[in-house]
């Protein structure tokens, strides 16, 4: 794997699983060849990842792959790797493995589609990097039966890990990074995202049932640049004293922590005062972090969708 | 001192204006693998500007140990800020001396500004020091006072940075009490740190001086409540919040929306302290002011619009969010006050009642002299829009209906204001905490209220508002809203059940109770029960599994759970045996759960103690009921 200044957490959740807040404590291990880096090991684990891919396919996993460290410190490359075989990264390693999978199929009542989008949060907007003609940001939006969701999100067909690489690419051109040079890039994130969707239809009942899964590979790059590059210090931690007036704010916030967290109960604390919502990356991703907001590994949940069942809901 | 219009003063102050521009502008286009290009260029020209200063005083001939008309400059003081005086020795501040001191002095405040800008901090600390030291040989006056107090707060930010949160506390507080003393001695608008090296022409307005003079001291303000903060002092802490907030208002420093929030956000700390007045007070003056930040565009200019749509979005997103603050202002005022008045099962104690009534009318009049000395908010503009706000709503403590309700109006009007832009299909989340909060109202509402029966159909509100929710949503993504409904519509319908009873004046036995009685007691019943079992099954694996070991989140609303499950089930009416034979076992079943998780898990007991020790009781006296009604069931066959 690439060098020791990459980390890569990984989380993976098995499909239909109920489990949501504990998601984000344990991690849990395949069987069979396979071992996965404990997010809080990331440090020394990141060197001995593998993952055994067949297990993939008799189960719908989520996987949300998060991987901190500082732009060329080889980071694409364990995500990506190089074409040389045995360099694959990880994205490859997991597509090849999909797309033998769909390539394989003989079966008519079963279908595949794999679908791609690529978004990028920057300063808690969300800007679609697979639509250059995009001007504005998007909208984080929930719903009640689909859940939290971007809104307008481009979703492109892929039918092999070229397409998948080439989007990638011309989405890394459409950053901010790469369309502003001076812009210190250290807070936006990268959301990847890739779903397989495996239709099957019931000859006798004329229903479809679909499986979806997803792997998002999330890419927070900026987070060690910031340190480096010597931004001045918006941050509240510890004794710092933040200079600029636009964090009176965060500091008022801060206070009002500062003083139910004493209380025992998080119900005392829920209904006592609104969160300061200040990360929109979070709020997609929490769909099952509940009311913590400080996890980092989040696991999306599978949706098993069966439209007779979603029809008569909506 | 050389004269101001000579070719090498214009070359000084030229210098001077490149290297702000250096600094301030030309240093964002710094590439990243250089960014501190701009920064390291002004501080050549900075450091030439010294020199050219240092050479003017060999020049002249006037050495600083010199006599200057008598006046000797203070001898060394120790400069950690502790030193206050600075108002009666040394030069005058518009002497020729003190007039070179404070232009060495500020261009040691830029030197140091340059070197923490490029994380060099010693450096800019010497520099910052040397400029303290060169003004302290001065008297406070408008020529040097604005330096003096930026200096201070450059120091400040600096020691905190170090994590000497004392040592930037006694700068910033010399700094807080040189403004108030050159307020009350002096006054006039002072020199701002970038005439030192202007032309005559280019001086600034007296008006433009004090602005800026006045966001230097709201600075000082600022930090001061950051430290306070990080020692630990809320308290003071707001206080200085507060205070920065009201000069932005006074200087109109702020940009509406943000000030409305940032006031909003304050009362929240004012509520969870409870303060209500001046949390009704922030939030008074965040609606007023949120009000300054204009129209919302329509909906067709939105649609025309990036821009528009943005702004719409962002100006209904802040409102809504005020009104949302307004909700838990209302509830929790509401609910404090429930506290205050309920007897120890829960009903509304009439005494104690009497007592905070009498206490009340002592109270009002404080409450005029308190206003008087908290901080209030505000312009001429403004004071009476946000005066007439407060009006509309209760800051002290309901202590009957009639005020109850009028809280709950108020708090359900903002609802109704927070549910337009928070709906449910793109706000989930939002909208449902929202009904939460607005089920709350209900239910503190409640508690104010005699009539048995108003009081059920408080609860039927909360049913029916949230149960059709709770069917509705996504069951994956949304579980741990669902768990808070199924809890909450559970203890509602249980609350609606007793309500029942307690009308229909129910003795020991059931015989005296009517069928259509009975029903409506037995539905209330099965449904609560079917609420906490909702719950309970959706801690359950996908293969319908129970967890051996509950997780510490759940763990307590699980044990109360199977324990009222357990109640509910030994309380439904049958006149049935089979049926009531069956109610029974089911709930022996759920109170042997939790005694048997307890001994199990004994670190689990803490959490339930109550209902652990009733269900060990029960666990011992209903096998014997339910042995006596077999009896009965034999016998009758």
């Amino acid at each position: 794997m690439a060098g020791a200044s990459v980390k890569v957490a990984v989380r993976v959740r098995p499909f239909n699983s109920r489990e949501t807040g504990r998601n984000a404590k344990c991690v849990i291990q395949m069987q069979g060849n396979t071992t996965i880096s404990n997010p809080k090991q990331a440090k020394d684990g990141a060197k001995n990842f593998t993952f055994d891919y067949s297990y993939w396919s008799h189960t719908t996993y989520n996987v949300c792959i998060f991987a901190y460290g500082q732009t060329g410190a080889g980071k694409s490359y364990t995500m990506m790797g190089k074409q040389e075989p045995g360099q694959e990264g990880i994205i490859p390693q997991l597509c090849e493995d999909l797309f033998q999978r769909t390539g394989e199929n003989t079966d008519p009542d079963l279908t595949y589609s794999v679908e791609v989008s690529y978004m990028e949060i920057y300063c808690e907007r969300v800007r679609d990097l697979l639509n250059p003609k995009s001007q504005g940001t998007l909208r984080v939006r929930e719903h009640p039966i689909l859940g939290p969701y971007v809104e307008d999100l481009s979703k492109l067909a892929v039918t092999g890990f070229t397409d998948i690489r080439d989007l990638m690419d011309a989405g890394n051109k459409a950053t901010v990074a790469a369309t502003n040079m001076n812009e210190t890039s250290s807070r936006s994130h990268a959301v990847f995202t890739i779903v397989f969707t495996q239709k099957r239809r019931d000859q006798m009942t004329s229903l479809d049932t679909e499986k979806v899964s997803k792997i998002s590979l999330v890419d927070l790059a900026g987070s060690e640049r910031a340190d480096s590059s010597g931004a001045k210090g918006t941050r509240l931690k510890g004794a710092n004293i933040n200079k600029s007036l636009t964090t009176l704010g965060k500091v008022i916030s801060a206070l009002a922590e500062m003083v139910s967290h004493p209380q025992q109960s998080s119900k005392k604390r829920r209904s006592d005062f609104i969160p300061y919502r200040d990360s929109v990356l979070t709020w997609l991703l929490k769909e099952n972090l509940g009311n913590s907001r400080t996890a980092m590994i989040a696991a999306l949940s599978p949706a098993d969708i069966n439209y007779e069942e979603t029809l008569s809901t909506l | 001192m050389a004269s101001v219009n000579s070719d090498e003063w214009r070359a000084i102050c030229d210098k001077f204006t490149n290297a702000q521009n250096l600094t301030d502008v030309e240093s964002r286009n710094d590439p990243e693998n250089d960014p501190y290009r701009s920064k390291y260029k002004a501080r050549e020209l900075l450091r030439e500007i010294y020199c050219s200063l240092k050479s003017f005083d060999a020049g002249e001939g006037e050495e600083e140990s010199g006599g200057e008309s008598g006046e000797q400059p203070p001898t060394e003081q120790p400069v950690d800020g502790q030193r206050e005086d600075g108002f009666g020795q040394g030069f005058s501040g518009d002497s020729p001396a003190g007039m070179r001191a404070a232009k060495l002095g500020a261009v040691e405040y830029y030197l140091g500004v340059n070197h923490v800008d490029t994380e060099e901090l010693s450096a800019g600390q010497e520099h910052l020091m040397n400029c303290m030291k060169l003004l302290e040989r001065c008297r406070v006056s408008s020529e040097n006072v604005s330096l003096f107090i930026h200096v201070k707060n450059q120091l400040g930010i600096l020691w905190a940075g170090r994590d000497e949160t004392e040592m930037a506390q006694g700068f910033l507080e010399t700094a807080e009490s040189m403004y108030q003393r050159y307020m009350k001695e002096d006054g006039s608008p002072p020199t701002d740190m970038t005439e030192y090296f202007t032309s005559e022409e280019n001086l600034l307005t007296h008006q433009e001086r004090t602005k800026r003079f006045e966001l230097a001291y709201t600075h000082t303000m600022y930090y001061l409540a950051q430290v306070y903060k990080n020692l630990g002092q809320t308290e003071r802490a707001a206080t200085y919040c507060h205070s920065t907030l009201q000069r932005q208002l006074q200087l109109n420093q702020f940009s509406p929306m943000e000030w409305a929030l940032n006031a909003a956000t304050l009362s929240q700390y004012y509520i969870t302290k409870g303060r209500y007045m001046e949390g009704r007070h922030c939030l008074s003056a965040a609606t007023v002011i949120s009000g300054l930040a204009g129209e919302v565009p329509s909906e067709a200019a939105a649609q025309e619009s990036e821009t528009e749509s943005e702004r719409r979005e962002h100006l209904r997103q802040k409102r809504a969010e005020i009104a949302r603050c307004w909700i838990k202002y209302c509830l929790n005022l509401l609910q404090d006050s429930k506290k205050l008045l309920e007897d120890n099962i829960g009903e509304l104690d009439t005494d104690r009642q009497d007592e905070l009534k009498r206490a009340r009318r002592r109270e009002e009049e404080e409450e005029e002299k308190g206003r008087k000395s908290a901080l209030l908010f505000g312009s001429e503009d403004t004071f009476d829009s946000i005066a007439s706000l407060e009006e509309k709503v209760l800051c002290l403590f309901p202590l009957d209906f009639t005020e109850a309700r009028s809280v709950f109006l108020v708090g359900q009007n903002y609802v109704t204001q927070a549910k337009e832009y928070f709906q449910m299909d793109g706000y989930v989340t939002d909208h449902i905490e929202i009904l939460q909060d607005h089920s709350s109202l209900f239910r503190a509402l409640a508690f104010f209220e005699e009539d048995l029966e108003r009081r059920c159909k408080m609860h039927k509100r909360r049913v029916d508002m949230l149960e059709p929710i709770c069917n509705d949503l996504n069951s994956q993504y949304y579980l741990l809203i669902r768990r808070q409904l199924m809890f909450e519509l559970a203890e509602t319908y249980n609350e609606m059940m007793d309500l029942k009873l307690t009308l229909a004046n129910r003795q020991a036995d059931t015989q005296s109770l009517d069928n259509h009685t009975i029903k409506k007691f037995n539905n209330l019943c099965s449904a609560s029960a079917k609420y906490f079992q909702m719950f309970l099954d959706s801690l359950c694996s996908p293969e319908g599994k129970f967890p051996e070991v509950l997780e510490e989140e759940v763990l307590r609303p699980a044990l109360v759970a199977r324990f009222r499950v357990a109640r509910l089930h030994s309380r439904l009416i049958s006149s049935v045996p089979p049926i009531q034979l069956e109610n029974l076992n089911r709930s022996l079943e759920n109170y042997k759960y939790v005694v048997q998780y307890c001994e199990a898990h004994p670190e689990a007991a803490g959490a339930a103690e109550t209902e652990l020790e009733l269900s060990k009781e029960m666990v011992g006296l209903l096998p014997l009921k339910i042995n006596r009604l077999k009896a009965r069931m034999a016998a009758n066959n």
